[in-house]
């Protein structure tokens, strides 16, 4: 659903320290259960998600809405179930009683360990995530991903002057073509090619980082399953409850010629790797 | 009864707030309960107040407002009640000691319960004759300095009782202090049933929360996972908290080659349902004075695997029945420890009941009762209502009482929760 919205509250706002808290439950499919207290307000209640805007000022704002329903001691529920598909992005949540502006609710408890090493079946095309987190101002947002297909990864391995990937496959099968590649993120050197290994939807590479000490540089890692020309997969650490990978999942820089090389995920939780000069 | 804590400050964030919310809150549930702060900074209390628990203050510092009296002369000269080896020293003055001893002179209270030593001391010395006369220890007798210890032994006679979070410390005090007289009792830290399901054992976490401080050693934690991951890759330890030592871990981590299977997550708030996420919690520390978040993995449903360090995690943890204490500064002994219950499932699942079940006992409400229990017959009353038992509490478990436990922080304190220190 695209709509115009009046302006609702940015998040570089401090929590409004009255703000209604809502509790989220995450479920192994990826669907959330959000509770927050009945403020006793008149007219239907709706749970308010609003896609935080990257787009030109002024540009309609996408939302999705879900019916508030009475649960259990009082307390109002709604479901986003794993079906109703959100846009990759930050997805700011409000409460919306109709009768003045939306307001923006807070984290209560959150309850994401079904998130917690999650494994999807893989049965599905595209691959849905929702993690809600704590803004750093203190606001409820859920981070979401659409991917079709997507490339998990796993553990990284750094030996020597090299980094091995290991990782798995969702959305679609390996074909013989399959590669990686790794793109320079300003298009100013061309695309490094880099082979896998394929054990059925498990994968795994090896960058050697003399292909990259060309100069500086970030270089962002795309897994190829069925060659070039067929669809591609930004290799992305996303099946679990951490809304923000980069300050948690950090791997030591190696020190090459006059560059150091390191693996890191970006604010989107997709696998880069940084070259930086070291003098 | 009428029971009236007295606070440093009742507005603010630490341990020793929470704490006496917890058990004013109970308490107010059959006796009527006041929470009188020294000082107040902030407009509302950051943690959730039982609307019968009056709160009031002394001293307003609340800058910017008509009633702020920081720049009042008297502010600005030196305490001479509160003592001058207390650790807040700096924080009283001359209108903290008028103001303390002109509320202690006229309280309307069968029971006076101090929350740390300086207050502790202008109760014995300034109140009048009788309410009951508690002093509360939060911290341990050795962690104070000399100085102190030698204020206090003149003074703490004059208490009718004094308490501890340990036995080992109410030991000290009996055999160190020499308080004829005063009743010397442990009553443990209370903590809250939490608002989450405990955890079902099977995600292959150990969970750890605290401070990144040196006295709490998680450089032995992150060597003992070292060895943990040669025999069992499979699993993995995060480490949640913020402080000074959070480079020196990521070096040590990113050295041992740690860097799949050690995480340092931040602070996290709530962290009950952090817990959950874990079927171990891990405590390293070189001392602990009470132990609260050995208490709060437990009642989360998590056994721990604890350095056996003064003073409390050998009066909490029941050794191979609710976790397993190890010796101090031991890395081998915490591989060993961890590894024990990470390598046998029914042994960790057994261990976890037994932890769910035995932390029961810290308990708002049985805490609650140990001091009421400890009122009544110090007083010669009766209390208004029944026997043990009687206190409600955090005992109940519905969804809308969920906000009510462990995570009682008011709106108004979450932003100032961001910005604190906590685990």
């Amino acid at each position: 659903m695209t709509v115009m919205l009046p302006p609702l509250v940015p998040d570089e706002v401090e929590a409004d320290e009255l703000a209604p808290r809502a509790d989220c439950v995450a479920d192994s499919a990826g669907g959330l259960t959000f509770d927050l207290a009945d403020l006793g307000l008149p007219g239907a209640a709706y749970l308010l998600l609003r896609l935080r805007d990257r787009q030109p000022h002024g540009a309609p704002a996408r939302e999705t809405r879900l019916p508030l329903t009475p649960a259990a001691d009082g307390r109002l529920r709604a479901v986003l179930p794993s079906s109703v598909q959100l846009a990759e992005g930050r997805w700011d949540v409000y409460v919306d009683h109709g009768d003045a502006a939306p307001r923006r609710l807070s984290p209560g408890v959150n309850d994401l360990r079904s998130l917690v090493d999650r494994m999807p079946s893989g049965t599905r095309p595209h691959t849905a995530v929702r993690i809600p987190y704590a803004t750093k101002h203190g606001n409820l947002t859920v981070r979401a991903w659409h991917r079709a297909p997507h490339a998990e990864a796993g553990e990284l391995l750094i030996s020597g002057a090299e980094l091995t990937v290991r990782g798995r496959l969702f959305g679609v099968p390996f074909s013989p073509r399959a590669h990686a590649e790794l793109r320079e993120r300003t298009g100013t050197a061309a695309p490094r090619r880099v082979e896998v290994t394929v054990t059925g939807a498990d994968f795994g590479l090896t960058v050697a980082y003399a292909a990259l000490t060309g100069g500086p540089g970030t270089w962002d890692l795309w897994l190829l399953p069925q060659g070039t020309g067929g669809p591609a997969a930004r290799v992305a650490r996303l099946l679990d409850d951490v809304a923000d990978k980069k300050p948690i999942f950090t791997y030591p820089e190696v020190r090459t010629g006059t560059v150091a090389v390191g693996p890191y995920y970006t604010r989107d939780n997709d696998l880069a790797l940084r070259v930086t000069p070291t003098v | 009864m009428h029971i009236s804590f007295l606070i440093h400050n009742a507005y603010g964030i630490g341990g020793t707030i929470r704490t006496t919310y917890n058990l004013a809150n109970t308490l107010a549930e059959q006796h009527d309960v006041e929470v009188v702060s020294v000082n107040r900074h902030r407009d509302d209390p950051v943690f959730e107040v039982d609307p019968r628990v009056r709160v009031r203050h002394l001293v307003d510092i609340r800058k910017g407002t008509a009633g702020y009296e920081g720049d009042s002369p008297e502010y600005h000269r030196p305490a001479r009640v509160f003592p001058r080896a207390e650790g807040r020293f700096d924080q009283y003055n001359a209108l903290t000691d008028r103001r303390i001893a002109d509320h202690l002179a006229t309280v309307e209270a069968d029971v006076l319960v101090g929350t740390r030593p300086g207050l502790n001391v202008h109760i014995a010395r300034q109140a009048r004759s009788g309410p009951l006369r508690v002093g509360q220890e939060h911290l341990t007798l050795d962690s104070h300095s000399k100085a102190l210890r030698a204020q206090l032994r003149g003074v703490y006679p004059r208490l009718d009782a004094l308490t501890t979070t340990t036995e080992a410390d109410a030991g000290a005090y009996r055999g160190k202090m020499r308080l004829p007289g005063v009743r010397v009792h442990s009553m443990g830290n209370p903590v809250p049933e939490p608002g989450v399901a405990p955890a079902d054992g099977t995600g292959k976490w150990v969970v750890a929360a605290g401070r990144l401080a040196p006295v709490k050693r998680y450089d032995l934690l992150i060597r003992a996972f070292d060895q943990v991951r040669r025999q069992r890759p499979d699993w993995r330890l995060r480490i949640y908290g913020g402080g000074r030592q959070k480079d020196a871990l990521r070096t040590l981590i990113d050295e041992l080659g740690l860097y799949n299977h050690v995480f340092l997550m931040g602070p996290a708030h709530p962290i009950e349902p952090e817990w959950a996420k874990g079927s171990i919690a891990a405590v390293t520390s070189s001392l602990e004075s009470f132990g609260m978040t050995i208490v709060e993995a437990m009642r989360c449903g998590l056994p721990v695997v604890s350095t056996d360090c003064p003073h409390g995690p050998g009066e909490i943890i029941n050794n191979g029945v609710d976790g397993r204490l190890v010796p101090v500064g031991d890395v081998n002994a915490i591989a060993g420890g961890l590894l024990e219950l990470i390598n046998d499932d029914e042994l960790r699942g057994r261990m976890a009941s037994a932890a769910l079940h035995d932390s029961q006992r810290f308990d708002p409400a049985r805490i609650a009762e140990r001091y009421e229990s400890l009122f009544t017959e110090l007083t010669g009353r009766t209390g208004s209502g029944g026997r043990i038992g009687r206190l409600r509490g955090s005992v109940h478990r519905s969804r809308g009482a969920l906000l009510g436990g462990a995570y009682a922080v008011r709106a108004a304190g979450r932003a100032a929760l961001r910005k604190g220190r906590t685990a």
